[in-house]
C-alpha cells in the first residue's frame, strides 16, 4: 500500500450523484484505467453510556474497508486507534450495555475500483440511511510510501480526472511531510474517511438523490 | 492487483457464537514432569510449545450490574505478536451432569495499542499476572500447563514471584454453540490423565 488521498467531490453541474459518479468512470476508462471489482468503506457510531453528566459523550467509531476484509479499526475521533480482527464486532455487540450503536448514523462509501499504472482510484457514493449523500474519490500512489515525495505527481493525476475540483494536503499528511505513512494499518487512509464521513454527516441530504 | 471480494458477514448472535469448553485441576511443581511426561505420550506430535505470558484484566464500571471484564494477553516470549483480548461470559447454567464448564468466549487479535485504547473505552486495569508454562494439543483439545506469578512492580514484567507451588492445568476446547459431545470427549481425555492430576468442572463464582 502507498500514499492515499481520499477527498469529496462535489456534484457536477445540474447532475445527481449517480450521473457524476458516471461522468468521473468515464474520465478514467478514457484514460485507460481498467476496473478492477469494487470496493466497500463503512463506519459505525458507537456512544459510551455511562458518562458523568455534563461530560460529552465519547464517540467511538468502528470502520471496516474491503481491501482488509479481514480487520476493522477502532478509533475515538482524535484519540488512540485500534486495529483488531472482525470478532471485535461481536464483542461490541457483547458490550451493548456500555457502547450503543447509533445505527442511523452509519455512513458508507460503495462503489468500483480502478487501476492505473501505479494509481488505484475508487470512486464511491457516500450513503447514510440509504440515502445519497455525496462522492469519494480515494487515490492511491502504490510505489511511494513518503507523502512529500509524490503529492505533487498525485495532485497533476487528479488534475487530469477531476478536473479545478483536486484537494487540499489532506491534514494527516501536513503532521508528517517528510516521514513515513503507515500503510500497513490503514490507519491514515480511515482517518481520511472518518473526516470525509463526519463532513457527511453534518451536511443536509442533497435535494433528489435517494437511492 | 486484484480487489478483494466484498462481502458481508453475518454479525448475528446465533451463527458466529463460540464457547470454551473447560476443565482444570493443579499439579505441585514437584509433580510436573511426571504430568508433562504423559501429555507428550498421549497429545498430538509436535514440538513442544512453550509460553510466556503477561496477562492485564480489564473492567468497566457500568451504571449497573457486574463490571465488564476483559482479558488482554501479549506474549513476552513473542513481543511482535498481536495482544490478544478475551471475553468469557457467565457460565452456562444448565444440565448438571455436563461434564465441563461452558461460557460463551470472543477473541480478538489486536494491535499493540490495544492498552491505551481499552483505557479510552473507560476500562481500568484490575490486576495483571505472568503466566508461563507449555501447550500441548489432540486434535481440537488444548492443554495448557502454567505456572501463574504475581508482578510485584506494575508494569514490570522482570520482577515476578510465584503465586503459589503447583502448576494450573487447565484442557479446554473452544466450539461453536450447541456442540454438547464436546464435554464427553473432554471427560474421557482427563480420565487418562488421572491420578496424575484431577480435571474437573470449576465454577469460578464460588470462588470470587
Amino acid at each position: 500500500m502507498g500514499v492515499t488521498c481520499v477527498c469529496q467531490v462535489p456534484l457536477a453541474e445540474g447532475k445527481s450523484v449517480q450521473q457524476t459518479i458516471d461522468i468521473l468512470h468515464k474520465k478514467l476508462e478514457q484514460l485507460s484505467a481498467v476496473k478492477q471489482g469494487n470496493f466497500t468503506v463503512d463506519c459505525e457510531t458507537y456512544h459510551a453510556t455511562g458518562n458523568a453528566s455534563g461530560q460529552p459523550t465519547k464517540l467511538l467509531y468502528v470502520m471496516h474497508n474491503s481491501e482488509t476484509p479481514l480487520s476493522c479499526l477502532a478509533l475515538f475521533e482524535g484519540g488512540p486507534c485500534l486495529t483488531a480482527d472482525g470478532n471485535f464486532d461481536v464483542l461490541m455487540i457483547k458490550l451493548k450495555s456500555h457502547f450503543q450503536n447509533a445505527k442511523g448514523h452509519k455512513v458508507e462509501s460503495r462503489g468500483s475500483r480502478y487501476r492505473y499504472c501505479d494509481f488505484l482510484i475508487k470512486v464511491g457514493a457516500v450513503t447514510m440511511s440509504s440515502s445519497a449523500r455525496g462522492i469519494s474519490v480515494e487515490v492511491e500512489y502504490c510505489p511511494c510510501v513518503v507523502p512529500g515525495d509524490c503529492w505533487n505527481l498525485m495532485k497533476e493525476f487528479m488534475q487530469s480526472f477531476l478536473g479545478p475540483s483536486i484537494p487540499e494536503l489532506p491534514s494527516v499528511f501536513a503532521t508528517k511531510p517528510e516521514g513515513l505513512y503507515v500503510p500497513a494499518d490503514c490507519v491514515d487512509t480511515m482517518t481520511q474517511y472518518l473526516e470525509l464521513f463526519s463532513k457527511v454527516r453534518k451536511q443536509q441530504v442533497l435535494p433528489g438523490t435517494t437511492r | 492487483m486484484e480487489a478483494p471480494p466484498v462481502s458481508v458477514l453475518p454479525i448475528t448472535g446465533g451463527t458466529i457464537n463460540m464457547m470454551e469448553y473447560l476443565l482444570q485441576g493443579s499439579v505441585l511443581d514437584q509433580a510436573l514432569e511426571s504430568l508433562l511426561h504423559r501429555l507428550r505420550g498421549l497429545c498430538d506430535n509436535m514440538e513442544p510449545e512453550t509460553f510466556a505470558d503477561h496477562e492485564l484484566v480489564y473492567l468497566l464500571k457500568g451504571q449497573q450490574g457486574n463490571p465488564f471484564l476483559l482479558r488482554a494477553r501479549r506474549s513476552l516470549s513473542h513481543p511482535t505478536v498481536p495482544w490478544h483480548l478475551r471475553y468469557l461470559g457467565q457460565p452456562e447454567v444448565g444440565d448438571k451432569s455436563r461434564h465441563a464448564l461452558v461460557r460463551n468466549c470472543v477473541d480478538v487479535a489486536a494491535s499493540h495499542s490495544l492498552p491505551d485504547f481499552l483505557n479510552e473505552m473507560g476500562f481500568r486495569m484490575d490486576h495483571e499476572f505472568i503466566a508461563k508454562g507449555h501447550i500441548f494439543r489432540k486434535g481440537v483439545l488444548k492443554v495448557v500447563v502454567s505456572k501463574l506469578s504475581r508482578i510485584l512492580v506494575p508494569g514490570n514484567t522482570e520482577n515476578t514471584e510465584p503465586l503459589s507451588l503447583s502448576y494450573l492445568v487447565e484442557l479446554s476446547v473452544l466450539a461453536p454453540a450447541g456442540q454438547d459431545t464436546m464435554s464427553e470427549d473432554m471427560r474421557s481425555f482427563a480420565e487418562q490423565l488421572k491420578p496424575l492430576v484431577h480435571l474437573e468442572k470449576i465454577d469460578p463464582k464460588r470462588h470470587m
